[in-house]
């Protein structure tokens, strides 16, 4: 396997304070009603155009990690800094810039909500109290989901789709607000076959031509690791690794709950 | 005479649409935002507010609406606070609102069924003034314009809380005001079918429907015209038989949740998933 770690080197040696895009100094979270930190003192910068890949065992604190940067969890120390911004204080705004895919998210059959309703709602937080969706928002979701491919699903209740299919209208929800950092937590678990050789080179495309600053959260290490610009390895809350997917892949082909079972599909 | 029955029962019919429409829409968001159980919470906190004002002789409808929102406002901030899940906080305060509701009870003067414990327990629909239709006219023409106005917003926290605050919706100031709009449409209410069997209004409508609708907005609409047309038939029942108006309701309404069950789609498909 070989790695494109040009591009690596070439945006780490052009870091300025103005390409940081995510900081985090000094941060542990806490799940709500949980005693144990969840992630422990982790000081993090992800630059501008990055694409990070997250990896760790299970209940290793990746979930956390990705949600604490949106600034979903409600409890933390530290200080978190995302486009600038407190995310404390500032929470709102930077979630409206930011497109989040989460683990598992399963519509159960039956639930009274079409696909183009589901890719809609990424566009609400930036619509406004008080506004209703207008043709321009209506015409970014359908982009969205032709973007992903799904356009024909438009129409379709959400609980008749398959688990692969309704990780894309997830991923389509989260291009439809237009991002500037997609944080995608296990995006090709329920994949099927096809999709897996399509999605990961679709998110590369994306990340290149809308200049994003992607975090996936994976177990299966091969998917896009030839692709991104740098590892982070999470292990009982804490940063244990953080290089570049050459250094990384040695570490993380010999854990257990890493490693991909299947071969790469590319 | 027969004007003065007919004026009674023009006001029970109004009230009965009016109720029964408010209930069917509140209850699609209470049961899509698995406010369940404040929902039951808030339904006895009208009963014990409505307890208080028979006993110490004041407007229940006050006494019930301050009980109500109270339950409303005390129970997302403490389980917030408290680091619990609301449902918690609900399984406390719910008992609490029944016990207070039958010390008050005893309290109100002659006792044994007067007629005041009886509408606080059954309703009475009957006794439904113009001031109270003037109420509900109000408060139906405000959940309007609030559920319009807000719709995208309850509808995006309907789907998944988690993701709605992820799009930077601040989920928390409207699952308060559907609490507190639940709070308010129970105690308006109230003298419908009364304190002990209000919460059947507002969860069958709206559970009705969601054994067959795929689309969250026809769920909205038709739910209100399910509430509404199970009070209405109920009222007629209960006339049509001689039987307690509130208990005629809930009936009508529950024989309409099971009947839904029977031919639900939904339920079909389930249970062929699981075999």
């Amino acid at each position: 396997m070989s790695f494109n770690t040009k591009n690596t080197v070439k945006q780490y040696d052009n870091t300025t304070s103005k390409d940081v895009i995510i900081k985090l100094e000094d941060v542990s979270t806490v799940y709500e009603g949980a005693k144990k930190t969840a992630i422990k003192n982790v000081n993090l910068t992800v630059m501008r155009k990055e694409l990070v890949y997250v990896v760790g065992p299970n209940a290793a604190g990746k979930t956390t990690l990705l949600e604490t940067i949106n600034g979903i969890l409600p409890t933390f120390k530290g200080k978190i800094s995302v486009f600038g911004l407190n995310v404390k204080t500032h929470g709102r705004q930077v979630r409206c810039r930011i497109g989040y895919v989460p683990q598992d998210f399963m519509v159960k059959p039956g639930e009274p909500y079409t696909t183009l309703d589901v890719v809609l709602m990424g566009r609400y937080g930036q619509i406004g109290v008080f506004n209703h969706p207008s043709e321009q928002d209506k015409v970014k979701a359908s982009e969205a989901m032709k973007l992903i491919g799904i356009e024909e699903l438009a129409g379709k209740p959400m609980g008749k789709l398959s688990g692969g299919q309704q990780q894309k209208v997830m991923l389509a929800r989260a291009l439809a607000k237009n991002p500037k950092i997609l944080l995608l937590d296990e995006p090709f678990s329920n994949l099927d076959p096809d999709s897996r050789g399509q999605i990961p080179t679709l998110i590369t495309k994306l990340h290149q031509e809308k200049d994003l600053t992607t975090l996936i959260v994976t177990h299966d290490i091969h998917h896009m690791l030839d692709r991104c610009n740098r590892v982070i390895v999470v292990s009982n809350g804490k940063i244990t690794f953080d290089g570049t997917p050459e250094k990384a892949l040695p570490l993380v082909e010999n854990h257990p709950h890493t490693t991909s079972l299947e071969a790469p599909h590319y | 005479m027969i004007l003065l029955e007919f004026a009674i029962m023009q006001r029970a019919l109004i009230a009965c649409v009016l109720a029964g429409f408010l209930m069917g829409l509140i209850g699609v968001f209470v049961v899509r935002m698995r406010l369940s159980a404040i929902g039951y919470s808030m339904s006895h906190g009208a009963f014990a507010g409505a307890a208080l004002g028979a006993a110490t002789a004041t407007n229940p409808l006050l006494t019930g609406l301050l009980f109500a929102s109270s339950s409303a406002f005390l129970i997302g901030p403490i389980a917030d606070r408290a680091r619990l899940h609301a449902d918690t906080i609900t399984s406390i305060i719910f008992p609490l609102n029944m016990a207070l509701a039958f010390v008050f009870l005893t309290l109100v003067p002659e006792i044994g069924l007067s007629s005041q414990v009886a509408n606080v327990l059954w309703g009475s629909i009957i006794s439904m003034t113009n001031a109270d239709l003037v109420y509900l006219v109000t408060l139906f023409a405000t959940t309007l314009a609030i559920v319009y106005f807000v719709w995208k917003e309850l509808f995006a926290i309907m789907f998944s809380r988690k993701l709605a605050e992820a799009d930077g919706i601040n989920t928390k100031p409207f699952i308060y005001l559907i609490i507190f709009l639940a709070g308010v449409v129970i105690t308006f209410s109230l003298k419908l079918v009364g304190g002990l069997l209000i919460y059947a209004l507002l969860f069958n409508p709206a559970s009705t429907v969601l054994q067959f609708s795929e689309n969250m907005r026809k769920v909205v609409i038709v739910s209100p015209i399910i509430g509404m047309a199970t009070t209405v038939s109920g009222l007629f029942v209960s006339l049509f038989f001689d039987m307690p108006v509130g208990s005629c309701i809930v009936i009508v309404s529950t024989i309409v949740f099971a009947i839904a069950l029977l031919f639900s789609p939904k339920r079909r498909r389930k249970e062929e998933n699981e075999k």
